[in-house]
This record gives C-alpha cells, structure tokens and sequence, in this order.
C-alpha cells in the first residue's frame, strides 16, 4: 500500500507564505575544472548541505554511502547514458536549487580543452564561475585557460575554490600559496571580483559550513560568497537599449515594438532613437498584459509604443539618443569556434546580433589566441576549440556595441547560411567603418526581382522568402559580386 | 516600479523573450497545448508575450483518447474561453489496432499513441517549430537540453547534433528537413510553476486538488478509475480515496498520491516542501533505465 499520505495541515499559514513567496533572486553559477579536481563532489555537496532536496532522492544517496559513512554526493550528478559509460562530463547540464531566499542555477561544464567551445558557451550564462583546483596540485595551465574563457565571455565574479584541503592536513600556507599565484593569474583580466577559498568538498567544510579544521580562515564560506552576487535582474545603470524582437498590432492603429530592455531603462515620454534609420520619437506608451508601466528595465519583456510610426521592426535597437550604438558595417571581433569543421571560407556566413541576421561579406582571421600563454599567434584560420580574433565586414549595416560597453548588444554567434548551424560565438571588441545607409557599388537584390523570379511561389512575408533571397545573396557574392540584399524589411 | 524584481519575474521575462524569439524566426509553429499545469503556465506566458495580439499559432493536442474526462472539459474550456485555434490530433490507425494502455507494453502504447502521432501531426500540418512545456529540472536526461532543439529530418533527436546556445542568442534558422521544439520553460521548477499558477491566478485542471475518486491499487500504484474502461482484475476493488495527481496523462498510467490538499496554495505548498521527486508517478519513465533519454531520440517530446 502506498504510504504517501500527507496529513492537513493545520496552522502552517506562516510556512505557507514563506514558501509559495517569489524567491529574492536568481544566480547562475558556471562550474569549471576537470573530474579529478572533485566539481561533481562539490556541486553534490552544496545540494546536499544547502538546498531542500526530495527526500526519496537524499535516501538513496544515504543508502550508497561506503565505510565511513561519507555520502557519496557526486552521485546526485547523473547525466545522459552515453556520458555515465564514459564517465566523463562532456556537455553543459543545468540544475536548480534554492537556498534560504535565492534561487541557484548550477551550469555544469567540462574543463579539458577539448571542450573549451562547451565551457565558453555556458559560461556565457553564468554570473558567477566557481573554479576548482586540488590543493595538491595548485594553480595549473589550465586555469589560466579558464580564467580566459570566462574573461571573454563577459564573466566578471570569479571564485577559486581550493579543493581537498583535508589532503594537504588543512595546511593554511599551502593555501595561501595557491591563493596567490590565482591572484596573480586574474591580475590579467577584467574581473570585478577574483577569490580563493579553501574547502572540502567531501567533507563539505568551506563549503555551506564554516570549518573546524581550518580556524586560521576567516573569509567567507562558499555559499555565503555566492549569496553575495548580484541576482541576475538587478538594473544596471547603462544606456538605453532595447532591440526589437517583433512588431505587434492590435486594434485600431496600435503598433508596438516587443522586446526586452537589455540595458538602461525607459520611461514614457523619453526620446528614443533608432541609429539604423537615424529617425527618433517619444515612447507614448510601455504596454503589458498586466497593464501599462511608466517605465521598463534592463530584464522586462515589454512593448513599446511611439508617439509617430518611424518604421523600425525587428533588428532594430530603440536606445537613448544621448548613447547610441553604431550602425557598423566592419566590426574587430573574438569568437570561439564551436563547430566541428574547421571554417571554411566558401560558406556562406550570417551574423547574428540580438535579434538581427546580418550577412556576413568577408570574414578575415588574424590571430588565434593561445590560452596559455596569452599570446596572440599569427593564424589565417580557426577549427573547433579556437579563439581567434578576426575582422568581419557586413552586408548590411548592424546596431551594436562593443561588449565591454553593453553585453548583449555586443556579442553575436556566426550561422551557417545553408544549414543553419551555429558556427562560433563571440564579441565584438572594436567598431570599424560606420558607412551611412547608402551601400556604394553593390548590387541591390530587391523583392521585386525575387517575387517575379526565385519566390514566384511565396507570400512575400513568407520567412522562406527571406531565406531564398540570402541564399541568392550568398551565391553571388561567392561568384565575387558584391551584393546589398533590400528587401525593404529586417530580419 | 523600482521594486526588486523576483526570481518569478526574471524566469517570465525570460519566457516571453524566448516566445518571442521563435515567433519570430520560425515560419509555422504550434504550441503543443498537453493540458497540465506546466501547458497552463506556458499558454499564460504565449498570452503575454504578444499582448494585445493573441498568439500567432495555435494549440495542438495529441490525444490519445485515454486522458482524463476532466482534462478534455477543461481544454475545450480553455481554447473556448480565449479563442484560440485549438487542433487535436489521434493517431488513428493505432486504434484501428487496438492499442490501449492495458493490453500493451506502456512503452509500446506511448510509442504508437504520442511519438508516432505527435510525428504524425506535425508533418500533417506542416509545423516547423513546436513550443512544449519541457523543463531541465523535470529528469536528468533533460538537464541538458537546449532551449532551441532541433530535430534532424524525421524528427529524431541527436544529443550530439545540438546547437550551443550562448548568451541570450536564439539561432532558430532550420536547416533542411529540419524542425525545432522551443522549451520556453526550460528553467523553470515544478515549484516555480506553482508559485506562477498561485501568483496569476490561473486555473489548472481539478485533478491536481484533491477530492474523493473512486480508485484501485495496481503494482502498487494508486490509479483512479475515470470510466467503465478500466476494469478490476481479480482481487482488486474499487475504493474511494482521497488523492490527487502530480502530473497528468493517460488515466491508466498516472499513479495518484493520497493527499488532502484541496486548494492550489496547499497543493503549492505539498509540492515544493515534497518528499518525492516529481516523475514519480509516471509509470512510463520506470520501464528501464535511461528510458526517457531512448524516448527523445526516438522523438518522443
């Protein structure tokens, strides 16, 4: 008989409101290091120590616990099969726990260089990396590869927590040893914040608890480090930018433009430009299905409506006209490769900004970064794993910025044309030429020609006629033709 | 306005950018409407995202004429109420075959009944994106799925062949042959979804309440008895019980758990202070190890 049988509850309203409230905030943790530094364990510890697991789950882990009773927590970690037969992590896996008021999002990746594209990308989520080394090995090449990483995708809080301190007898100057040759590792990016903490992640000291065997530390636990990031949400001070996902309509004469701030904020009656057209116009009403607000911030998912109709759709970016982003056609740019083919110059490219689809007319590749040594290295092309810093000339103007000034209008991931596949990611680092709206010597691809031709058969707001028509672009400029594909519309 | 904004509202934000995101890129897609609370959640979230339109797709249903009586009510209720296109789609030659949930393998009566007529529906209606409910904290096979996941020409899915997803950059250009699923839930918490529900005000189907139903126990499972269908075997009887469900599905395969919670807070409440880990009650996911893995990259949602 099932025995699951909760009893009603009688007088738990104060439990009831502390439970069902929204939590505080959301933090999303990136994990790196390799198996051996013991990142199972202490993702395994923290959920074990910190977060209110299912009991079904913390019973069965109890039940394989070995001789000394130490559950093993690496074992809440299971992945897809073919990864458990390899015994290896080999992609990202996201988990979720809360702890007190805060949610945790753990983004688990692989360390070993040949996964550096696995890392990157989920680093690219992460507002915090905790990596791992064993106190016994200390500081290796490969954080310094690491910190690279995270350095490029725009991680800035980063936490060295110094595993297996049990191993080295809790040993106070071999930690501070490590501690120092991290700082001087971080000392050569553009993090806000870099720590080293000494833990046990079997034992679980330093970890969600204060450690009797190590009194001389008296710096955070690594749980309270990570209730000490900034929840992902918090506003952020920057210009105004918000690039426009889709056109909405409703009713008589309402046209708004849905989006989501990525920066700054927006209140009705601000002026808002749009730097593709140049055209500005006030925002007259901040519209959601919950009711209109006064003003949006980085984070809300919004539709804005103008005082006049200046034509921008998706592809566009409304920001302060105090600040604006360039309408750049040549762009400085670092990309990590992802694909598993090496680039290859004859396929057709697309740049993906925030919600624009750029064709890509001259991709050039001048150096490849070594990891290691931070050293730029002459390279005229990229394969999996790579981080190259290149210079990419657009068909088409694009609004963007340099990633340092706003993250998500400055990074891009670089698309196959013809099977769509996601190449590389990457940043841009620097705007080049900023020529005006008119394109010089190309050819103009217009609608016309392709609806009396190639897209005969399609409804000209068909998506499939926009693709035809990039194909076509991308076969001519292959043939050497410069091509300006107008088609009078966005992405 | 300058109010901290929660962890709900970042996961909703997130949500809608997504919604938005493949409206955008694909050229035809569904929402794959399966009635529980995570469908409920996830039609709420389409709703906002493209206020004052309505969704610019419809809603599906893959039925496999073995849900719940309430849940049929409550979905024609619910496209009724909003006015949305609903579809519902059988596969039609499985019940030629007689394939039920009680003659058959739960393997084989999911394959036939769900994949194949979820494949079957899709390629009909010529859809190349489908939004679906799916979160990454539901099995650890789904941990690492991608918000954007592609389906290669037959809609199997290859663990190997996804696409990176990198910043908040969703590249939903197709391929050849190729079609998507869109999971704009995808880091969501069953908790999460009940705090939304509860936070809305939104309206779930009555199943997950819990209320008197007349039941049997199988294999140790408490099912309930929703119509003359499900007949007791030998030794077995049929007994008022007071339960609810964790997850919907087919009534023959979702196990009940007693329970007296009979509102939406308590059930909230039951459910992120729970003991059990959610799929519990589904008896497909016990068939073997590692089955709902093998199950997606058969095409199962």
């Amino acid at each position: 008989m099932p025995s699951d049988i909760s009893q009603p509850r009688a007088g738990t309203s104060a439990r009831v409101t502390s439970v069902l409230k929204d939590l505080d905030g959301l933090v999303h943790i990136l994990t790196c290091g390799s198996v051996d530094d013991g990142k199972s364990t202490l993702i395994g510890r923290l959920l074990w120590d910190a977060s209110d697991l299912p009991e079904d789950t913390r019973a069965g882990i109890a039940r394989q616990a070995g001789p000394d009773g130490v559950p093993d927590v690496s074992l809440l970690l299971d992945g897809l099969v073919a990864e458990r037969e390899q015994g290896i992590t080999i992609d990202v896996a996201w988990r979720y726990f809360d702890s007190g008021r805060r949610r945790f999002v753990v983004i688990d990746s692989p360390g070993h260089e040949q996964y550096t594209r696995n890392m990157a990308s989920g680093a690219s989520h992460a507002d915090v990396a905790v990596m791992l080394v064993d106190a016994r090995h200390g500081v290796k090449k490969q954080t310094r590869r690491h910190a690279a990483i995270l350095d490029l995708v725009g991680v800035r809080r980063v936490i060295l927590a110094v595993n297996k301190m049990d191993l080295v007898g809790w040993d106070e100057a071999r930690f501070r040893e490590i501690e120092r040759d991290f700082a001087a590792v971080a000392a050569n990016f553009a993090f806000r914040s870099a720590v080293s903490l000494p833990v046990s992640a079997r034992l679980g000291d330093g970890v969600a608890r204060r450690s009797a065997a190590m009194p001389w530390h008296s710096g955070p636990t690594l749980l309270d480090a990570l209730n000490e990031v900034p929840s992902r949400g918090t506003p952020d001070g920057g210009a105004f930018r918000m690039p426009v996902q889709t056109v909405l309509r409703g009713g008589q004469d309402f046209r708004g433009l849905a989006g989501t701030v990525c920066a700054g904020a927006v209140s009705v009656g601000d002026e808002i430009c749009d730097v593709l057209s140049g055209r500005t116009a006030r925002v007259k009403r901040i519209v959601t299905m919950d009711g209109d607000l006064a003003a949006a911030v980085a984070g809300q998912a919004v539709v804005v409506q103008l005082d006049t109709d200046i034509d921008v759709a998706r592809g566009a970016v409304l920001s302060s006209p105090a600040s604006l982003p360039a309408a750049a056609r040549t762009l400085e740019v670092r990309f990590v490769w992802l694909a598993d083919d090496p680039i290859d110059a004859s396929h057709g490219l697309l740049l993906r900004t925030a919600t624009d689809l750029v064709p890509v007319s001259h991709l050039a590749i001048k150096a490849r970064l070594d990891l290691e040594t931070l050293e730029e290295a002459e390279a005229a092309g990229c394969q999996t794993n790579d981080i190259v810093i290149a210079s990419v000339e657009l068909g088409r103007s694009a609004a963007v910025d340099p990633f340092t000034a706003c993250r998500e209008t400055g990074c891009f991931v670089l698309v196959d044309a013809l099977t769509g596949g996601t190449l590389a990611g990457g940043i841009i680092t620097a705007i080049g030429g900023t020529r005006g709206a008119s394109d010089g010597q190309s050819f103009r691809l217009t609608r016309e020609m392709l609806a009396k031709g190639l897209c005969r058969d399609l409804d000209p707001r068909d998506a499939e006629f926009r693709r035809r028509a990039e194909e076509v672009a991308i076969i001519l400029r292959a043939a050497g033709v410069a091509v300006h594909l107008d088609d009078g519309n966005g992405d | 306005m300058s109010r901290r904004r929660s962890h709900l509202d970042v996961l909703e934000a997130e949500s809608i950018h997504i919604f938005r995101e493949a409206a955008a890129q694909f050229r035809k897609p569904v929402l794959l409407y399966s009635i529980g609370k995570d469908s409920t959640v996830l039609l709420h979230l389409a709703r906002k995202a493209f206020y004052p339109q309505k969704p610019p797709f419809p809603l599906m249903h893959i039925d496999t004429t073995w849900k719940f009586r309430d849940m049929i009510a409550f979905r024609d209720r619910t496209a009724r109420e909003l006015g949305l296109e609903l579809i519902v789609h059988t596969n039609e030659e499985g019940l030629r075959r007689g394939i039920n949930p009680f003659d058959f393998a739960p393997s084989l009566y999911t394959d036939v009944m769900k994949t194949q007529a979820l494949k079957q529906a899709l390629d009909l209606h010529g859809f190349d994106a489908a939004f679906g409910g799916a979160r990454r904290d539901e099995e650890a096979s789904r941990a690492k799925e991608r918000v954007f996941s592609f389906r290669a020409p037959g809609h199997r899915w290859d663990p190997r062949k996804q696409r990176p997803e990198m910043w908040r950059l969703l590249n939903g250009r197709l391929g050849t042959g190729e079609s998507a699923r869109v999971f704009p839930l995808s880091n969501w918490t069953e908790g999460d979804v009940w705090r939304y529900v509860l936070r809305e005000k939104l309206d779930v189907v009555p199943l997950y309440m819990a209320a008197d139903r007349p039941t049997i126990v199988r294999n140790g499972q408490i099912l309930m008895v929703d119509d003359a269908r499900m007949a007791p075997k030998p030794g077995e009887s049929i007994v008022v019980r007071r339960i609810r469900f964790r997850t919907l599905g087919c009534y023959p395969l979702t196990a009940a758990i007693e329970s007296h919670a009979a509102d939406i807070e308590s059930v909230a409440v039951e459910t992120i202070s729970a003991t059990t880990s959610e799929r519990q009650g589904r008896l497909i996911d016990h068939d073997q190890t590692g089955a709902m893995e093998r199950k997606k990259q058969e095409g199962y949602f």
